[in-house]
């Protein structure tokens, strides 16, 4: 009990934060920043529950990010409803999908997992480009989102969106925190240390495997709403695969034995992204060779080699 | 008026004290450029609509700069990739006015960039031109369209009236009806080829579409769709793939003598650098210009593109390129006229604002009010030869019936 209340202090002190940092700091580049790390943190350690806690390498984790986003957005233009109601209904459609995708995925293993995961995430990328009338095909769902308005405030405004993003991430980061603290979080540690003794010790593998293959599906989606409401629409590079891709470079350079290094490693990327963009055109090139100095040079993820190197062993760390 | 000898002072005291006051302001005029943010695809398989359109916008600059400047502040373009990712490009957009404080966008993405770029300008406010996006909604559409935004490019649904009206003229000289397509598989190409079959049996009702084929975009290997063509015998081919893929489709068809098979139309064969990287140009297509040095046939167009090449290592000028290059000139009138570069007042300068341009039969181009788009540009058709100047006999489209037929199409999509 200790711990949930300590979480909640840390959690409630760095909204605190991160409410006074635009007021420190001339410029809306940061608020920017921390929307997108909000929605990207969000995905990435949604995909470590998979990856880092159970041992489910998911490589279309992306499909729920981008449902999310194509949900929400959706929802907002084509039906009447306020933004909770919008938000509680995606997460509920993302939760259903799941269920069906998860059901045929988790029975597979290893790398048949992930390459069905990718499948369905390939699948859905298609009737998304193929529904134009409802989708916008490949331009992407045009027209902006209406009633950004949440308990009167206007997230049209960039700062309030700012303030939401950073409490979604805070709240998403100390539920699922909690999850992976729980009795759940043991057994999910269990499976992917030994299934089969997991299996003897009377755990219904296949539906604790099910019931995080949901959970992580429903917190990708909290990070595409962040991000649909931040580029204001809806586009079919959000469930590509390669947005898969991005969450797994965040887990990798973060750690995924940490549970923040997937939010350690979403800061990483995306500052590699901003200050590399700004100068050269190489982007691909420049992320591949720290990329690649992460994986040759330190090994793991960056919070993962500070944790051992202070002596300490990564709480969900692969044993 | 006081009498400066009188008070004691010198002509060279005064020339000494104007020079001091007016120091500060030429220092704060290099001190503080006029920041103009351009958002575009400058990575990847299609970066060369990021570097045509640089390669047209810098001599703008250089030439502004060179006069003085605008409203006495040199111009500062900062270029920014966004890797042909619309989230990125909102971003980036974000970041050139929040960050790097930019005054205007120039913004030199493709259409679902343009469309997420279009979000961001609702929200911040500030004079956008879009410069490569052609998809028509943007503008036509009122739900999408925002108060400072502007297209400066052309636009599909002009294309595709221009391409109907000729297409079906050299239908009926040459008694062809039946028709087959051959377009990249995605919105575009249905879009696009949708639209030219609409105008073509608006001006041409008897035709019959007898097959149509869908590569997928960057497809390498062209062989099913073209023989599933010469399969269907069609006497007409209409086919709305461009750059690399339209290149290899005509190097592939040229082994299965597709284009002596059957009379062909390609909107987008009429742009140099598709027209060149074609190993033997077959005679006798039919295409749009995309960017042509012979057409308008003016000087002035000829010295444009000769200029280009000039500036850019003897590359060729794109339809990016001329897009961009008058997207900068409109940014340069607009500003001027408003005194300001405030979204609200530049914007207002810019409704309806004609100014002179080589890229239009008229020596004019203006910024319709009504629904923010360009138009009076050359748009038209010819035939293709095998060498310089590679397409000839161009026939320019009829602006008046492009905006009455343009008028016809928004009403039966609702958008007036």
């Amino acid at each position: 009990m200790g711990r949930i209340f300590r979480d909640i202090a840390i959690g409630i002190l760095a909204i605190a934060v991160l409410a006074a940092v635009p007021h420190l700091i001339p410029g809306k580049a940061f608020q920017d920043f921390v929307i997108r790390c909000s929605s990207m943190a969000l995905f990435a350690t949604s995909l470590n529950l998979l990856v880092g806690y159970t041992g489910l390498s998911s490589f279309g984790h992306g499909l729920f990010f981008g449902l999310g986003t194509y949900s929400f957005a959706l929802l907002m233009q084509r039906t009447g409803i306020s933004l909770p109601m919008a938000f509680i209904a995606t997460l509920l459609i993302n939760a259903v999908t799941a269920v069906a995708v998860g059901a045929i995925c988790i029975r597979l293993r290893l790398i048949y997992f992930a390459f069905v995961t990718l499948a369905m995430q390939m699948l859905m990328h298609s009737i998304i480009i193929s529904w134009v009338g409802l989708t916008g095909g490949d331009q992407g769902l045009q027209g902006g989102i209406p009633r950004r308005v949440v308990a009167g405030i206007d997230l049209g405004n960039q700062y309030n969106l700012y303030i939401f993003a950073a409490v979604v991430l805070v709240i998403g980061l100390l539920i699922m925190r909690h999850i992976v603290n729980t009795s759940f979080g043991t057994s999910l540690r269990m499976i992917r240390d030994n299934e089969a003794r997991a299996s003897f010790l009377g755990i219904v593998v296949w539906r604790v495997k099910l019931t995080v293959f949901v959970l992580s599906a429903v917190f990708a989606s909290v990070g595409g709403i962040v991000m649909s409401l931040f580029v204001s629409g809806a586009y079919p590079e959000l469930i590509n695969w390669p947005i898969s891709g991005d969450a797994i470079f965040a887990i990798v350079m973060g750690g995924v034995g940490s549970f923040l290094g997937p939010t350690v490693g979403t800061m990483i990327l995306l500052l590699l992204n901003d200050v590399v963009t700004r100068q050269t055109e190489y982007y691909g090139l420049a992320l591949g060779i720290i990329i690649l100095a992460f994986a040759l040079g330190l090994r793991r993820g960056l919070l993962d080699f500070i944790t051992e190197r202070l002596g300490g062993r990564p709480a969900g760390g692969i044993s | 008026m006081p009498d400066i000898h009188a008070a004691g002072w010198g002509r060279r005291t005064v020339l000494a004290a104007t020079a001091a006051l007016a120091m500060p302001r030429i220092a704060r005029a290099a001190a503080n450029p006029l920041k103009i943010g351009i958002p575009t695809i400058l990575s990847g398989p299609i970066a060369l609509l990021g570097t045509s359109s640089r390669g047209a916008i810098q001599p703008e600059i250089d030439r502004i700069n060179a006069a003085g400047g605008l409203l006495g502040r040199q111009i500062q373009p900062i270029f920014r990739d966004s890797k042909g990712q619309p989230q990125e490009a909102a971003r980036v957009a974000r970041e050139l006015i929040n960050t790097d404080g930019c005054e205007i966008l120039l913004d030199a993405e493709a259409s679902s960039g343009a469309y997420a770029v279009q979000e961001v300008v609702r929200d911040l406010g500030v004079l956008c031109l879009h410069s490569n996006s052609e998809t028509s909604s943007l503008t036509a559409d009122p739900k999408l369209r925002v108060a400072t935004a502007f297209r400066c490019a052309r636009q599909g649904v002009h294309d595709a009236i221009v391409g109907g009206a000729h297409s079906a003229k050299v239908a009926t000289a040459k008694k062809l009806s039946k028709w087959a397509t051959c377009s990249p598989d995605y919105a575009f190409g249905r879009d696009t080829t949708a639209q030219f079959l609409e105008f073509l049996k608006h001006f041409k009702p008897d035709i019959e579409v007898v097959s149509q084929g869908w590569p997928k975009l960057g497809a390498p290997d062209f062989t099913e769709v073209i023989t599933k063509i010469l399969q269907a015998k069609p006497q007409a081919l209409y086919s709305a793939l461009y750059a690399g893929d339209l290149s290899a489709f005509v190097n592939q068809g040229n082994v299965y003598a597709l284009f002596s098979a059957m009379q062909v139309f390609v909107p987008a064969m009429g742009d140099l650098p598709v027209l060149t990287a074609v190993k033997s140009l077959p005679a006798g297509i039919q295409s749009a210009n995309r960017y042509l040095p012979t057409f308008p046939a003016t000087a002035d167009n000829a010295a444009w593109g000769a200029a280009y090449r000039k500036a850019n290592d003897n590359a060729y000028p794109t339809n990016w390129s001329w897009e961009n290059a008058t997207a900068m000139r409109f940014i340069e009138a607009a500003v001027t006229k408003a005194g300001s570069t405030d979204g609200k007042k530049a914007a207002a300068a810019l409704e309806g604002m004609t100014i002179d341009s080589p890229f239009s039969i008229t020596g004019k181009v203006t910024m319709r009010a009504e629904d923010h788009t360009l138009i009076d540009y050359a748009i038209g058709w010819g035939t293709t030869v095998p060498k310089d100047p590679f397409v000839v006999d161009m026939e320019p489209g009829d602006w008046g019936q492009i905006a009455e037929l343009e008028k016809e199409w928004k009403k039966t999509n609702g958008y007036i």
